[in-house]
């Protein structure tokens, strides 16, 4: 699904925010990001949505290489991913269900089928019962939902969230990542940067650690990391 | 663009006017007022023409005769000339009564004089072609004529003051058309500015440029075109106030030629020229955004 290959993100002569960065990520996978601030976490999320262009390197995302995407292309590229962001970033004047809508709008996806689409996610992330309310009238966690139903409503591939439970306190944090280990389960290969160690250790997945811009380990999280209870957010289903 | 982006761009647009209230009517009202005052002059000009026009069709002279003259020989004469369509004997009464008629208020001084200070006057109307030049020396020569004088130099005067205001007119109109298109494009960028975490947020979402600058490319053009119809409307209120108070109480020039707006084919061009101006502003300032 992803491939990355020695690549490297320069912002201005001196400041390296990644080197010789090189990974893969399959199809399915569920994959954390992490390591300190600043580490350039949020850079290769970026580099994955191509909001940013590499300074050296290669990326393939879904089997495109998106370092030479042309810029008319890049909508129809960044349709198939889903994006989650800590801000949640919902446009405050629009409802509930016009954010969710709001690419399938300008696809020209008739009105039913959009309200039918959004109501499945909408009710997917247990906000159903929300289409109609502007973002200031819910909390944290239900804005942070509604961000991720967002990010669900074109059936993407792909998943990137950056530091979706940020903003939020341990008990909505486990909610929102009990909806990415969901949202896995269904088949979209998800990659989550986050900083906190503690989400990832419980949640027992692949992660990828970033130190000065560097990729310092691969793989699943030590063995001592990983919680006595096998994947507690996994769910039930 | 489908269905759906036009739906959305229209919305969009309609959302971003009313966002900001203040900014959209400051900006219709920019395009009224560049649309308004050419506006007014260039319907000034078009009566003024029209006047023109009509003193040109109906070539005339008047012959003021000399004291003791025979008024209806000397006009049967004249209108003997092929060149002549019409001669008019305008007595000293009937010209005392015409100038009363016109200045009301001189009626007064006019009657403590001792003479009628009017002298006996033939109108001719030359026949249409007719060589006036020609026409007006061969008046001048005969016998009994004091002298003449013609509408032609007044005619090309008006004619001159008409083409001269015309240009003016349109110079002034795009001047002020070029002020409106850098005020919309102001009002846009400023949208545009106000709206760029959206912006943002859409083209994170996968919309196209086009998508994103449509609803702007129309707030523009929306804009510019209420600012015309304004412009009409508020044209047409002028026109309705001047024509009444010329109906109550004539002006002795303006009544004159202050009688036609504009044919109602010509309506349609303000919104479109407003329109047009709104999105020239707004091309200009959505053109200019970098890509984000």
């Amino acid at each position: 699904m992803i491939h990355v290959f020695h690549v490297s993100k320069e912002f201005g002569r001196y400041r390296h925010a990644l080197s010789d960065i090189t990974f893969d990520i399959e199809r399915g996978d569920f994959v954390f990001l992490t390591g300190p601030s600043g580490a350039g976490k949020t850079t290769l999320l970026r580099l994955l949505f191509r909001d940013e262009l590499p300074t050296e390197g290669q990326i393939v995302v879904n089997g495109r290489n998106i370092g030479v995407l042309p810029h008319s292309k890049l909508p129809y590229f960044r349709r198939s991913i889903g994006i989650v962001f800590q801000d949640f970033k919902l446009i405050p004047r629009k409802t509930v269900f016009e954010n969710v809508a709001f690419v399938q709008n300008i696809l020209g996806t008739p009105v039913a089928v959009q309200k039918r689409r959004a109501y499945q996610v909408l009710k997917q992330v247990g906000l159903h019962y929300q289409m109609n309310a502007h973002p200031s009238e819910l909390s944290g966690g239900e804005q942070q939902r509604v961000a991720i139903a967002r990010a669900l409503v074109n059936e993407p591939v792909l998943l990137l969230a950056d530091e979706p439970t940020g903003n939020l306190d341990p008990a909505l944090s486990e909610e929102i990542m009990r909806l990415f280990a969901e949202i896995q389960i269904r088949g979209t290969t998800v990659v989550i940067a986050t900083h906190d160690l503690d989400l990832i250790q419980r949640m027992g997945k692949r992660v990828l650690t970033l130190e000065r811009g560097r990729l310092r380990e691969r793989g699943s999280p030590p063995a001592a990391l990983v919680p006595a209870r096998e994947a507690p957010f996994l769910p039930s289903a | 663009m489908n269905r759906g982006a036009v739906r959305h761009a229209f919305v969009e647009a309609w959302s971003i006017c009313r966002s900001s209230p203040g900014r959209t009517l400051l900006a219709v009202a920019l395009i009224a007022i560049s649309l308004y005052i050419p506006g007014l002059l260039l319907l000034l000009c078009q009566n003024l023409a029209r006047l023109a026009a009509r003193a040109e069709a109906v070539p005339a002279a008047e012959v003021t005769l000399a004291a003791g003259a025979d008024a209806r020989a000397l006009a049967l004469e004249i209108a003997r000339d092929g060149a002549v369509r019409r001669v008019r004997i305008v007595s000293p009464e009937a010209a005392r009564e015409r100038f009363e008629r016109n200045f009301p208020d001189l009626r007064a001084p006019l009657a403590q004089l001792p003479d009628v200070p009017f002298p006996t006057t033939l109108e001719v109307e030359l026949a249409p072609g007719a060589r006036s030049a020609g026409v007006l020396a061969s008046l001048a020569g005969r016998p009994g004529v004091d002298s003449v004088s013609a509408d032609a130099e007044f005619e090309q005067r008006l004619k001159d003051f008409v083409s001269l205001s015309r240009r003016a007119s349109l110079f002034l109109g795009g001047l002020l058309a070029g002020a409106a298109v850098v005020s919309i494009a102001s009002a846009v960028r400023l949208a545009m500015d106000q709206h760029r975490e959206e912006i943002e947020i859409m083209r994170l979402m996968g919309a196209t440029e086009a998508t994103i600058r449509a609803p702007f490319w129309l707030q523009g053009s929306l804009e510019g075109a209420v600012g015309g119809i304004a412009a009409l409307g508020v044209l047409l209120a002028t026109y309705g106030v001047v024509t009444m108070a010329m109906h109550r109480s004539p002006h002795p020039i303006l009544s004159i030629f202050w009688v036609h707006f504009f044919p109602l084919r010509d309506w349609l061009l303000f919104p479109l020229l407003g329109l047009a101006a709104g999105f020239l502003g707004a091309a200009a300032s959505v053109g200019r955004r970098p890509q984000g």
